[in-house]
């Protein structure tokens, strides 16, 4: 295992999200993207938080994956915490 | 234009809602969705596969129910 594995978190804004179904939806579907490590999608805040590894995603790719999917993806903090 | 049914597995507003955004990215449809049902109509020229590929990036379970 690499020891300096770059690893970004980044939280997306979700408009759109009306129960558990479509939370659990986002979470399914985002955890498959490769390069995503963890999703925990917040219906309360109505945003997701992605753990990701930034040499095979950026916040566009992923804000893209969720609006893809029929949400509302809004990007906040365009530079990521590491 | 053909008409075609499928069942997709929308369990509030905000899914339903989501199957209509998707589907309003695509040309030239026209779709109803009864979400009591769980069933979307779709009145296009697509073929069916085009359709489907489209309702499954929402990540619910969809299937062709048949023409209408």
């Amino acid at each position: 295992m690499d020891s300096n594995m770059n690893v970004h978190s980044i939280t997306i804004s979700v408009e759109g999200m009306t129960c558990n179904s479509c939370v659990r939806t986002i979470e399914q579907q985002i955890e498959k993207v490769n390069g995503v490590h963890h999703i925990k999608v917040s219906l309360e805040e109505k945003n997701a938080t992605i753990i990701y590894d930034p040499e095979l995603q950026t916040p566009k790719t992923l804000q893209e994956a969720i609006n893809d999917m029929g949400f509302d993806a809004i990007l906040h903090n365009a530079n990521p915490l590491l | 234009m053909p008409k075609h049914e499928f069942s997709v597995d929308m369990s509030c507003e905000g899914c339903a809602d989501a199957v209509s955004r998707v589907l309003n990215r695509i040309e030239g449809v026209e779709f109803t969705i009864d979400l009591s049902n769980k069933k979307v109509c779709i009145t296009s020229e697509h073929s069916v596969d085009v359709l489907l590929a489209t309702l499954k990036k929402t990540g619910k379970a969809v299937s062709y129910l048949g023409p209408k």
